[in-house]
Parts: structure tokens; C-alpha cells; sequence
């Protein structure tokens, strides 16, 4: 009877779990008829492999199921989003486009204006020209006041006064002028310089050499806009709301 | 429904087909757990930190015994709290004599349920066993509870420690030995059913 050395253990371990080839487990078997001491230890081995398999399993004491939360999962981006940036982009030109169209506009507004008002002054018999002047024939003093009145715009206007003073008078004869002061043309500079200043919407909508058609697209953009922006809000939340629920009915919480 | 359906949806992402599998395996993950780390609240913690692990690491599985790569995240999150506990070792609350040893079993911790026989013999084999399990280096303990306790076999146990089956054959060997010398240690102490058997195979 010989004491089993650690590689007879492991042969003996592992012929207890069938896992020996089978040659390697014919030559263990031979030797363990022959000696007493591996049968022993052998059978130790099974007893003790035996007594292992019976300890008794315990029952988890709770679930360790994962939340969303603590598998770090968020809710999917909403499918509805790159379709919000798209439309988010074309508001935007569709902003830069109707601010753009919006100055134009004035613009173009303003040089009808001045053309207007300096074409009859070269001629010196325009309509437009001789309608103001005929209150104020007879009455030069009033003029002052209109002259002065300029103080307080902007540059735009003083050089629309500069450039426009000048022509009129080099224009116009000076006997005209003494009797006829330069003031139509000073009131259509100011009123173009007007035009420069903001709000122009509210300044195309009241005044009256705004065509009608601008002043039209003007009002229905007042309409657009707010629009837009409510069918967005309302879409952005839909999406959100929808896509929130699908996500919970697929990881519902705890 | 299958599993390896179900592990392929939750490598997608579908956290209710991965619980599904967490049901499944709880309870081997935390027999595992608790005999390597012999503590329940240790045990439970180290389930749901491999469970936590297993769901992020789902795509690495490639098959294979899903029960063996679970064991695996468990194993190393025991492995991790055995270094932990190493770290900042605790002082256990049982109660000294007066000669500064350590009191067995005290009755403050004793079940105030009152138990049947067999249910007393059930507590006797696995304080015996856990104690004897308690002796062993980590790695011998991992292979052992695995291949003896929860019944893998090599190959699995070879996956669950990440090591070669010669090394998980020789490893077992050495641990069953020591795990006999402490048992018959315990056998005056055991039911008479296990010490019969015990005495049987002397």
C-alpha cells in the first residue's frame, strides 16, 4: 500500500470525472486492484466529491434583473429628429430669405420714393411736387420747422438730406426757389431716411408708398411664421411623447 | 423561449430578453457567489455587479456555454471583492470569551425559527463545507464550487476561470485532497447520515 503522490491525485481526480483517456484509464484501473492505498484514496476522493454535491443550494435572496437605468440605457433618439433639423434648416432660409426679401423691399421702396420726389423737382412741374408745395406757398416761415426737423435722424437721413438739398437746388431755377422753397424734397429725404429705421413692418404696413402686394406678403408671413413654429413645438412633442411610451413598453421600469 | 434566441436579443439591446436570462441563472450565480465569498450581502453584490458586467460585455459572447461565460463574470466580480476584502480586511462581529477567542456559533445568530431535523443537518453539512471551502486559496475554491457544487464540467469550468484544462484538473485534484483532510476533521460533528457515509468509504 503506497501513499498516493499529487499526480496519482490528479489521475484519480480526473478518472472520477471521466475525464482520462481511455488508456490512461486502463492502466489507472490495473493499478488500483493492485494497491490498496489508491483504492482508498480514491474512494476518499468520491466521498468527498459526493459530499460537495449535497450542500444545499440556496434560493437568490432577491431578482437582479436590470433596469434601464442601471444597464445606462437611454430612451432612442426620436425618429422624428432629423426630420425637426431639416425643417429647423428650412425655416431658417426661409427666414434669411424673407428678412432678405424684407430689405429689399425696403430698399427698392425708399429709391421709388426718392425717385419720385427728385424727378419732379428737376422738371419742376411733377405732380407729386406741386401737391405739398401749394399749402406752403403761402406760408414760408413754415418751412423752418421742417428743415430743423432732421436733427435727431439718423445717418442715413442726413445723407439723404445732403445728397438730395443739393440737387433740388442746383435744379431748380432760383427764381423758383425764392418763392417755392426746396421743402417736398426735404420731406421725402426724411421719409426715405424713415424708411431705414426699424420696425419696417410696421412702417409697411401703415405707410402709404409701400405697394400693396409687399404690404400683403408682409401680412401673410405675420401668419406664417407663428404657425410654423406652433406645427414644429407640436411635432417635436409628439415625437418625443411617442417614441417615450414605445421605449417603455419595451423596458418597462424595476 | 429559446436561449440563444433570447441572448440574441439582448445583444441588441433588449434588456427584457436579457432578464429573462437573469431569472434564469440567478440562482447558480449567487450559490457560486456565495460559496467563494461565504457572505450573502458580498454574494448578492457580486451577482449584480456580473449581471451588470455580463449585459455590457453581451456582444463579446460567441457562443458556447452561456451558463460558463455567466459563471465567469461572477467569478471574476468574486475575485474582485476577495482583493477588495484583502485590502480592508473587516473585523468579524462575533462575540470573544474572556480568553480572546472567538465564541462558535453564538446564539445571537442561531435561527429563532424552530427547524426540523433535516433542515438542522442541511445547516451542519454547509457550515462544514464553507468552512472547509474558507481554507482554500480563491483559485482552488473557484474551481471546486464550480465543478463539485454548481456541477460544470471541465471544459465549462476551464471557460468560467479563464484557464487551461490542465491547470483546472490539477487545481481540482489539490482542492478536493485538502477539502477531505478538513472534512473528516468535522465528521464527530456531522449528522450521523454523512458520518456514516464518511466512515463507510474509510
Amino acid at each position: 500500500m503506497t501513499t498516493p503522490s499529487r499526480r496519482d491525485l490528479e489521475q484519480l481526480s480526473a478518472y472520477l470525472d471521466g475525464q482520462l483517456t481511455q488508456s490512461s484509464q486502463a492502466r489507472l484501473e490495473i493499478r488500483i486492484k493492485s494497491d490498496p492505498g489508491l483504492a482508498s484514496a480514491l474512494e476518499q476522493l468520491r466521498q468527498t466529491r459526493a459530499f460537495l454535491q449535497r450542500t444545499p443550494h440556496r434560493r437568490a435572496p432577491r431578482n437582479f434583473t436590470l433596469t434601464p437605468g442601471m444597464a445606462g440605457i437611454r430612451p432612442p433618439v426620436p425618429r422624428l429628429v432629423p426630420v425637426l433639423s431639416w425643417a429647423s434648416a428650412v425655416a431658417m432660409l426661409f427666414f434669411i430669405f424673407t428678412l432678405g426679401a424684407g430689405l429689399v423691399g425696403q430698399l427698392s421702396v425708399g429709391r421709388t420714393a426718392s425717385m419720385h420726389a427728385a424727378v419732379p423737382m428737376g422738371s419742376g412741374a411733377g405732380p407729386l411736387a406741386a401737391a405739398p408745395m401749394a399749402p406752403s406757398r403761402g406760408n414760408p416761415a413754415t418751412v423752418v420747422p421742417v428743415v430743423a426737423a432732421p436733427a435727431p435722424l439718423a445717418p442715413a437721413a442726413t445723407e439723404a438730406l445732403a445728397t438730395s438739398v443739393p440737387l433740388a437746388a442746383s435744379s431748380n431755377p432760383p427764381a423758383a426757389n425764392q418763392s417755392v422753397p426746396p421743402t417736398p424734397t426735404l420731406e421725402t429725404s426724411i421719409k426715405s431716411a424713415e424708411q431705414a429705421t426699424p420696425p419696417a413692418v410696421s412702417w409697411l404696413a401703415q405707410s402709404p408708398a409701400v405697394p400693396k402686394s409687399l404690404k400683403r406678403q408682409v401680412d401673410y408671413w405675420l401668419y406664417i411664421w407663428p404657425g410654423m413654429g406652433v406645427i414644429l413645438g407640436a411635432s417635436a412633442i409628439a415625437a418625443y411623447g411617442l417614441n417615450k411610451r414605445a421605449f417603455q413598453r419595451k423596458n418597462p421600469p424595476g | 423561449m429559446d436561449e440563444s434566441v433570447l441572448i440574441l436579443d439582448a445583444q441588441h439591446g433588449d434588456l427584457q430578453a436579457f432578464n429573462t436570462l437573469v431569472l434564469a441563472y440567478q440562482d447558480v450565480l449567487f450559490n457560486t457567489a456565495l460559496r467563494i465569498l461565504n457572505d450573502e450581502d458580498q454574494a448578492a453584490d457580486a451577482v449584480q455587479d456580473a449581471f451588470l458586467s455580463a449585459f455590457r460585455a453581451l456582444t463579446s459572447y460567441r457562443g458556447g456555454s452561456f451558463r460558463a461565460w455567466l459563471l465567469r463574470t461572477v467569478t471574476n466580480a468574486c475575485y474582485d471583492e476577495l482583493r477588495r476584502k484583502k485590502r480592508r480586511p473587516t473585523t468579524p462581529l462575533e462575540p470573544e470569551t474572556a480568553d480572546g477567542e472567538d465564541v462558535e456559533s453564538p446564539h445571537w445568530l442561531a435561527d429563532t425559527h424552530a427547524s426540523p431535523e433535516e433542515s438542522l443537518d442541511q445547516a451542519e453539512l454547509e457550515h462544514a463545507v464553507q468552512h472547509c471551502l474558507e481554507n482554500l486559496p480563491a483559485d482552488f475554491r473557484a474551481v471546486v464550487v464550480l465543478a463539485d457544487i454548481q456541477g460544470l464540467d471541465y471544459s465549462e469550468v476551464a471557460i468560467a476561470v479563464h484557464k487551461p484544462l490542465g491547470t483546472i484538473k490539477s487545481r481540482l485534484a489539490r482542492a478536493r485532497s485538502r477539502l477531505r483532510a478538513c472534512l473528516q476533521s468535522y465528521r464527530e460533528l456531522l449528522p450521523a447520515a454523512f458520518r456514516l457515509e464518511e466512515e463507510r468509504s474509510l
